[in-house]
């Protein structure tokens, strides 16, 4: 009985290692998160509809139903990725996020040049390299340094009513997201 | 002769009752750690919530700053919070009262709320997903088409009857949960959320 018990003991000490171990390795196997969810529908610098429905269930969980968004997987190590879109919406923002799908950055129109979505997403070295002769079209640009490789743009919309919806698709679904 | 060959049936007794405890440590160690961790990021509540009456939510949720918890809900369901300058979601499952929401219910939201661009409230299911209000009219509501109260303050019904004045419609059976997002917000920032006021939610009827 004693050794029971003292089998059980050991157990809920090892459930407690268990526990922390498991916590800090989801994130690095779960292939359910975003990154393999777009991967599974799109290829990279494709600009995918969050917000359409692929085989009756949703790219990514817990969306704003008055909201349109549009991602797209990247990839530095190619080059630079330019994302931009001229056109007026009532609201939209931007967030970069991580291959783990943290949030990077994040800005909205009110942060942008005249509010027109145009940002530029590339590491420190790709940013000191194109500092010595900065290219005219990217004048007016923000620039989002991340140290990452890979990670995820999404750009989200407001749709503050049915007569918004064709023109809000029409600005998601001209946004280029092409590597320069 | 006959000494050895029992002692040896001792010895193998007592290797099966030892690895019988072995098996069960392990299983107790696996399985418990397993199942603590999926029911603690099932839950609503945890480490990195702020919770504001009825209403709650991760603030650092989605970013480098957020706790092994909230890094693990972000994996394992696949999302990508809103960051700090896109804004903030608050989430209810339970009313004022304490009672789990349920979607044949139907409350009344009243209260002011926190500095934002904009807000938007809808009704999810337990899983998140957005519930659909089964008629023309979006299950949706949002600042720019709201009715306000002579002291900016706001009253919504939610249910799944048509209400005057404001009214989020919802439809189908069972437990929702309630999503007041905020756009463009300074209560995002972490210094923002202390001391903001949020609507209560009060049950008004509930239909068998």
């Amino acid at each position: 009985m004693r050794r029971l018990f003292h089998a059980l003991a050991i157990g809920l000490l090892g459930a407690g290692i268990a526990h922390i171990v498991i916590l800090l390795l989801v994130p690095s196997f779960s292939e359910r998160d975003a990154w393999s969810r777009l991967a599974m529908v799109a290829g990279p610098n494709k600009v995918v509809r969050l917000d359409k429905e692929i085989g009756g269930t949703p790219v990514v969980k817990a969306l704003d139903p008055s909201f349109y968004e549009a991602a797209c997987r990247f990839d530095l190590n190619e080059g630079v990725v330019r994302i931009d879109n001229a056109g007026k919406v009532p609201y939209w923002s931007a967030s970069v996020y991580d291959r783990s799908g943290q949030n990077i950055y994040s800005f909205n129109d009110r942060t942008a040049t005249d509010g027109n979505l145009d940002f530029v997403v590339l590491t420190p070295a790709q940013m000191i390299d194109l500092r010595k002769e900065l290219p005219t079209e990217f004048e007016k640009s923000i620039f989002v340094e991340t140290p990452i490789d890979e990670g995820i743009v999404v750009v989200r919309v407001f749709v503050p009513d049915d007569s918004w919806k064709p023109t809000v698709s029409r600005f998601l679904d001209g946004i280029n997201c092409d590597i320069q | 002769m006959a000494g050895y060959s029992s002692a040896n049936s001792i010895l193998r007794r007592l290797m099966l009752k030892q690895s019988i405890l072995i098996v069960l440590a392990l299983a107790v160690a696996v399985g418990g750690g397993a199942a603590s961790v999926g029911m603690v990021l099932n839950s609503q509540e945890g480490i990195g919530a702020v919770s504001v009456g009825p209403w709650t939510a991760f603030p650092d949720i989605g970013t480098p700053e957020a706790d092994p918890y909230s890094k693990a809900r972000v994996a394992r369901d696949g999302v990508l919070a809103l960051g700090r300058a896109e804004g903030l979601s608050f989430v209810a499952d339970r009313d004022s009262a304490g009672v789990t929401l349920k979607s044949e219910c139907s409350y009344r939201i009243e209260g002011s709320l926190p500095v934002a661009r904009f807000w938007t409230l809808y009704a999810t299911d337990r899983a998140h997903i957005a519930l659909k209000s089964g008629i023309r009219r979006d299950a949706t509501l949002h600042s720019l088409e709201v009715l306000r109260q002579p002291d900016n303050s706001i009253s919504v019904s939610v249910g799944t009857r048509p209400e005057p004045g404001n009214w989020l419609a919802v439809g189908g059976v069972g437990a929702m949960n309630l999503v007041l997002t905020f756009y463009d917000t300074p209560i995002a920032s972490s210094t923002g959320l202390s001391g903001i006021e949020m609507p209560r939610i009060v049950r008004v009827q509930c239909n068998a």
